[in-house]
């Protein structure tokens, strides 16, 4: 029974704690028990289909009770086509089914709709709401989500192909981690996050304060209360600042549970629709990255090999280079070559040195830059060749260095020096870039250079005010010159004998790197590179990736919303739910309160991130676990009965109602699990070809009259219930009924509202004119906003997706019938649909029979033809149309 | 003792009532005909109505009603409260005074900034709370805390609340009405006057007194092929139709019920444009509440006179629909956050801002006030100011100021609440509660509202995914202070 003005949560924890019922395991954390399927005498085998009638028919004979009488076949079809498509059935379908003589008539109709694709639109509306789902982020600002759809579509083909049950719960929560295979992996995760997103909080508001860290438990809280009310119908988020004051469930639990959710955030995700592209997409990237590896294990053979000869040498070096820093450096930084978008391009900067001279020496000093977070090593190419001719052109060049074979590391300061014994006698002194230095960050390509020293037998810099050519160059004075590659001024000090020193150095490293055997190795990483880089080619040519709003730890950063990259923010259990009172961290775990199964997860603070949802959801997908089994069994009945076995689908808590059909849950539940391979399609058939689904909701005879007064609220289903429709089946009904419904399946959500992007984003309803939608869709996909409801379907009890909603409201308001009766979708559906009647009939006789066969699948009693022939007559054939669509035999489904 | 019907109408109200007999049949509870112990009210009531005036975007408390002669004496000087200070989008700036004067008003003595000086003629009248603490700096969260007194989405306000509390006093019109700010909805639009999980016919129904079309689907759209003629035959049709349907399933409660909510919409189609024809207005009322104001030359994004003409008429019809015993108003002062500036979110500039809002507010509240009173309404009908946080004493480095979630005002008037009084006072700066033990929530406010209206806010309850969930939360304390 259920008192709509409880007593206040305390006294009822006081009368809790008084009825002493702490010392018994309550009944939904039982073990789920195979209870026998009860043996009657009495009834009639013809009433006792299957067992689900057993169940329900001995507690209807323990209170003397029996079933109704079967209904019609025309309020049967509308009855089957209402529940298990959405839609109602056309006049034909009607007739089709009152007269199929065929034994099996009925199942067979229930396997026809099951295998309809409009079954999964049905089917997945419903598991959208306990989503929560919607397509804007909510809070203030409402944020437009557009990736929300693919996981709508993903529900959508999850119910279509019958996907098992605890496949289904598993790739939601951890799709990605489990399932990586498959297309549906990564987009399964838009249920983690298909609640409200609090863009000011998580994107303006600034990391490390206090209201961030609000921003963050509350985003938290709700994955966490999204996958425990609709997988485990408990009700976890009570438990967030004090121990739960109904169910066993402590605040440790609670956060430990925060602490598996606590590396994810709600953001857009790339991912292969097509699973062949996805196969691919994966192997390649597989094959890159082994081939990544691979180059790394050589390197570091490379480096093994070569460490004996270079580590001495590196000492030197170091040497040399003690106490060379770019700090205060003069702002003549050095030249800079034009800017390119790839790296292959050849650039050359030369000096004239007015005569031809004997040079003993020449050394390259590299810039320091901060720009681009670069600073030492600033636009030195990673191969270059530095070369001395007697003619400008070079045309009988002598190439006194090359490093164009292989990538060099980039020197940081250190200058790359070359002695040449005996001195070589030239003119002209050339730098030629082959493959020009990457800045990471600006995603371009430059070759820049300090200065280019050359020395003469006496030590003279003769390039020191040598006049500069080069191929191209960026002037940005005083920084960039062409003249500054030869005005004296660098980062560090050079004696003739330092760079003497420098260039054994490098004289003797190189020749380290040329012996054959380091030289085999050499060449053995660059055919390897050489591999990685058609491999990510490859990759680059895959058709664009899709994105879906989902779980993520990797993502664009935007403003104050970065990714954690998978390392896990630390969670802390909070006194009061207050993040300035952490109390102590919290532990990944699960809850203790379910008999057989452990809290413990096998994890810990040290877990990766994916490991830790993915055990959470094997845990919830568990075949011991009572909850999982029971919550979805009893979901599936609500929808086809109207009221669950357990009232409150998403709380099987103390707070919650009591099962009226225990033993009936706990049968389903094992069944459904283990005979049943977990198929909803299975279940569905099940029910609704029962007894008890097939009985009328007419009260009618003796026993439905003493059962009126013994139950009035039908708990023991002596009759079906009579449901008024949802919100969707209106709209889809009117839409189909008219014959203009677009039966197109998938995509993008339509908008009926006109959409202004302000600072705030604005969503107009009422500027929206039905005659111009440019589809008319099934309403599963329209754009849902979160901050302003759609009037028309909020007016019939759509939910708000701020919230798990297992079951729906169902009011009848003034402000509903308004709608129904003057809003301008309505009035142009009944426009559409009677233009097409005109165009068929005539004669308002034949123009009644006609629509209201389509509207309700029968013809017109002698006194409702005459009523409504009147209304044609007098007002048009429309408004023939806007009264039924306004009946309540249109809105309530028998 | 009430009879059943009467029940049905004050628990539920009109068809959501007798939604919730079915509910309530559903559940065995209504096996009698009459219940005598049906629980509300609690106690015998002071206040019928309540008209809530929601500024939206932060009305600075320290520029309007809390006066603070330090900020006056320190102005332009380092402000330093002796902490580290975490604002919203700007590090504290100097010391800021208000742009404008006070002076005292009323026998209360009470000061007023110049901003709202209109308001010193009803002064004795009001309740000030200067105390007012928020869990929020971020509008949406901030907003909802007042309204619904959470600061996440899903629940109901304090409209909805009242309704399902209450039930519904007039046949014609709705228990709770939404006044929108013709520029657009506040941060969190239409969830600020939401249901929530209560049944929908809690939620608030918008009203737009200035727009073509005030009521959503009211009337057939104009140019559709609806006309009068037509809708009263086709209701005549319906209605037989949907009688014959209810002929064979005579014990189903909705079915009746469905057929008399179209009754109940066609005297809304009566009665709603009736609210909102203030033709039969006399001249000085329309004066009065600033209907028939000019612009005033202003630079700036907002004009005093335009503002009162919008908040000048919502307030006159908010007067208008409790006269009709609609039981809850909800009234806002400006939309969300937009360019150009169209709230009280001051960031910029306080002056340009701040002045016209304001003024245009205390000349539409002096108005309200004191016509409610001269109709004997004033006494069963409590007007209440609130906004979603204030605003900080210093400057942000401009003329404008930071969100102030630490300290902000509420005032209420009328309904048995005792006028002229200050309750709970600010710190020197206006920056915090002068005593960090003694600080007022909304809940209080809400729980002290509820009183009025004879509600136990405690027992006013309604059990939702596991909780037995209430306006105010797991807090609240009627404030005895503030009560005649």
């Amino acid at each position: 029974m259920t008192d709509l003005r409880r007593p206040c949560a305390l006294t009822l924890t006081l009368l809790v704690a008084a009825a002493g019922v702490a010392g018994e395991t309550w009944w939904a954390y039982r073990p789920l028990r195979p209870f026998p399927v009860p043996v009657l005498q009495t009834a009639s085998d013809a009433q006792l289909r299957n067992p689900v009638d057993a169940f329900v028919a001995r507690r209807l004979q323990d209170r003397g009770l029996g079933f109704s009488p079967e209904a019609d076949r025309r309020t049967l079809i509308r009855r089957l086509y209402i529940d298990l498509l959405g839609l109602p059935p056309s006049y034909d379908d009607v007739q089709r089914f009152v007269h199929d003589r065929h034994p099996a008539a009925y199942e067979r109709l229930v396997d026809r709709l099951l295998a309809s694709p409009h079954y999964g639109e049905r089917w997945a509306r419903h598991w959208l709401d306990v989503a929560h789902y919607a397509d804007t982020h909510g809070f203030d600002k409402d944020k437009v989500r557009l990736n929300a759809w693919p996981y709508r579509d993903y529900v959508i083909r999850s119910f279509n192909q019958d996907k098992p049950y605890g496949r289904f719960v598993m790739e939601q929560i951890a799709g990605d981690v489990l399932f990586p295979d498959s297309p549906d992996g990564v987009v399964a995760t838009g249920f983690l996050v298909a609640g409200p997103f609090d863009w000011v909080g998580q994107i303006e508001v600034r990391n490390g304060t206090v209201e961030k860290k609000r921003v963050r438990n509350l985003d938290r809280d709700d994955m966490v209360t999204t996958v425990f009310n609709a997988f485990l119908s408990t009700t976890i988020q009570c438990a967030r600042c004090h121990e739960h004051k109904f169910d066993p469930i402590s605040q440790e639990e609670y956060y430990g549970l925060q602490a598996i959710f606590a590396a994810i955030d709600r953001a857009d995700r790339p991912y292969d629709p097509d699973p062949k592209v996805a196969a691919k997409r994966r192997e390649l990237t597989r094959r890159a990255e082994s081939l990544q590896q691979a180059v790394a294990r050589l390197d570091r053979t490379i480096h093994e090999r070569l460490r004996p000869v270079l580590e001495p040498l590196r000492r030197e070096l170091d040497r040399l280079m003690a106490g060379i820093t770019a700090e205060g450096k003069r702002p003549e930084f050095g030249y800079h070559s034009a800017i390119e978008r790839e790296p292959w391009k050849e650039k050359w900067v030369q000096v004239d040195l007015g005569r031809a001279v004997p040079i003993h020496l020449i050394a390259l000093v590299p810039c320091h830059d901060d720009f681009a977070g670069i600073g030492a090593g600033f636009g030195f190419p990673p191969r270059y060749r530095v070369e001395v001719a007697d003619d400008p052109q070079f045309r009988n060049a002598t190439v006194l260095l090359d490093l164009t074979e292989t990538d060099q590391p980039n020197p940081g300061l250190v200058p790359q020096a070359v002695v040449l014994e005996p001195p070589v006698v030239a003119r002209y002194v050339r730098v030629t870039a082959t493959k020009l230095a990457e800045r990471r960050r600006r995603n371009d390509f430059i070759f820049a250079l300090a200065e280019l020293i050359v020395l003469d037998a006496e030590g003279r810099n003769v390039a020191r005010g040598a006049s500069v050519r080069a191929l191209d160059w960026v002037e940005g004075p005083p920084r960039w010159r062409v003249s500054n590659l030869v005005d004296g001024i660098y980062v560090g000090e050079w004696s003739v004998e330092r760079l003497r020193q420098l260039a054994a150095l490098q004289k003797a490293s190189r020749r380290a790197l040329a012996r054959a055997e380091v030289v085999r190795l050499r060449q053995q990483r660059a055919s390897l590179a050489a591999e990685l880089a058609e491999v990510q080619q490859q990759l680059a040519a895959l058709p664009a990736q899709q994105l879906v709003f989902a779980a993520a730890t990797d993502f664009k950063p935007i403003g104050n919303f970065v990714p954690t990259r998978g390392r896990p923010r630390p969670v802390y259990v909070l006194r009061r739910g207050d993040v300035k009172q952490p109390v102590e961290p919290a532990v990944p775990g699960a809850i203790g309160c379910l008999a057989g199964m452990p809290r413990e997860l096998g994890i810990t603070n040290e877990t990766p991130e994916g490991q830790r949802r993915a055990a959470l959801a094997r845990w919830i997908a568990h075949r011991d676990n009572p909850l999982t089994w029971r919550s979805i069994v009893n979901r599936i009945w609500q929808y086809h009965f109207g009221v669950g076995i357990v009232a409150t689908p998403d709380d099987f808590g103390r707070m919650g109602e009591r099962p009226s059909h225990p033993e009936l849950l706990d049968w389903l539940a094992v069944w459904f699990r283990d005979q049943a391979g977990q198929s909803l399609k299975r279940l569905h058939y099940l029910l609704v070809t029962s007894t008890t689904y097939r009985q009328t909701s007419f009260v009618v005879g003796p026993m439905a009259r003493r059962a009126q007064r013994l139950d009035a609220q039908n708990r023991l289903l002596w009759r079906m219930n009579r449901r008024r429709l949802e919100a969707e089946v209106v709209r889809d009904a009117a839409l189909a009924v008219a014959d203009i419904l677009d039966r197109r399946m998938g995509g993008p959500p339509y908008r009926n509202f006109k959409f202004i992007d302000d600072h705030s984003p604005h969503y107009l309803y009422h500027d929206y004119d039905p005659a111009t939608m440019e589809t008319r869709r099934r309403s599963i996909y329209r754009f849902v906003v979160r901050s302003v409801p759609d009037p028309f379907m909020e007016v019939f009890d759509f939910p708000d997706p701020a919230v798990v909603t297992g079951r729906r409201n169902e009011t009848l308001t003034p402000l509903q019938s308004l709608v129904l009766f003057n809003d301008p979708f309505i009035l142009y559906v009944a426009e559409k649909w009677a233009e097409r009647l005109e165009r068929q009939w005539s004669d308002p006789a034949s123009l009644v029979v006609a629509a209201t066969r389509e509207a309700l699948g029968r013809d017109p009693s002698p006194e409702e033809l005459e009523l409504l022939s009147d209304l044609v007559r007098d007002h048009g054939t429309a408004y023939l149309c806007r009264v039924l669509l306004n009946l309540n035999e249109f809105l309530f489904v028998d | 003792m009430f009879s059943r019907r009467e029940f049905l109408w004050r628990s539920g109200g009109g068809l959501g009532g007798i939604a919730l007999a079915a509910l309530l049949a559903r559940d065995g509870l209504l096996a009698a005909d009459d219940r005598s112990d049906q629980p509300l009210p609690h106690r015998p009531p002071k206040a019928r109505y309540v008209i809530q005036l929601f500024m939206s975007g932060g009305a600075s408390q320290c520029d309007l009603f809390d006066y603070k002669p330090r900020l006056i004496r320190e102005h332009g000087k380092p402000w330093n409260p002796g902490e580290k200070v975490e604002l919203f989008q700007s590090t504290p700036g100097h010391t800021m005074a208000a742009p404008w004067g006070w002076r005292r008003y009323g026998e209360c003595g009470k000061w007023l900034s110049d901003a709202v000086a209109p308001m010193g003629d009803v002064v004795d009248e009001i309740a000030f709370i200067h105390n007012m603490v928020s869990k929020s700096n971020v509008h949406g969260p901030a907003t909802f805390l007042q309204t619904t007194g959470f600061t996440l989405p899903g629940f109901p306000s304090m409209g909805a609340w009242i309704s399902y509390g209450l039930g519904r006093e007039s046949d014609n019109l709705p228990t709770f009405v939404v006044l929108p700010d013709p520029r657009g909805f506040a941060p969190n639009g239409p969830r600020n006057w939401s249901a929530g999980f209560l049944p929908a016919v809690h939620q608030g129904t918008v009203i737009r007194p200035s727009s073509r079309t005030p009521v959503h689907d009211l009337f057939p759209p104009p140019g559709s092929f609806a006309t009068p003629e037509g809708d009263r035959a086709a209701l005549e049709v319906l209605t037989r139709l949907n009688r014959a349907h209810l002929a064979m399933r005579p014990e189903d409660a909705r079915l009746e019920a469905r057929i008399r909510s179209y009754e109940l919409a066609a005297r809304m189609q009566l009665s709603a444009p009736e609210v909102l024809d203030i033709s039969g207005e006399p001249r000085y009322i329309l004066d009065m509440y600033g209907i028939t104001a000019p612009d005033v030359d202003w630079d700036g994004p907002m004009n005093e006179g335009r503002e009162l003409r919008y908040f000048g008429l919502n307030c006159l019809i908010a007067r208008r629909l409790v006269e009709r015993g609609v039981r809850f108003v909800q009234v806002w002062s400006g939309a969300d956050n937009g360019f150009p500036r169209r709230n009280w979110d001051s960031h910029e500039d306080i002056r340009r801002d701040h002045w016209p809002l304001a003024r245009a507010m205390a000349r539409a509240v002096r108005a309200l006030i004191t016509d409610l009173k001269w109709r004997g309404l004033l006494d069963e009908t409590i007007v209440y100011w609130t906004t979603e946080f204030g605003r900080m004493p210093c400057s942000q480095g401009s003329k404008g100021r930071d969100h102030n979630p630490f300290v902000f005002t509420n005032w209420l008037a009328g309904g048995g609440i005792k006028g002229g009084v200050t309750y709970g006072e600010s710190d020197e700066w206006s920056f915090k509660p002068a005593d960090p033990n003694h600080v007022t929530w909304g809940y209080d406010v809400h729980a002290t509202i509820l009183h009025l209206l004879g509600i136990d806010h405690r027992r006013l309850t309604f059990r939702h995914n596991g909780t037995d969930r209430r306006l105010t939360d797991v807090h609240g304390h009627v404030i005895h202070e503030i009560l005649a």
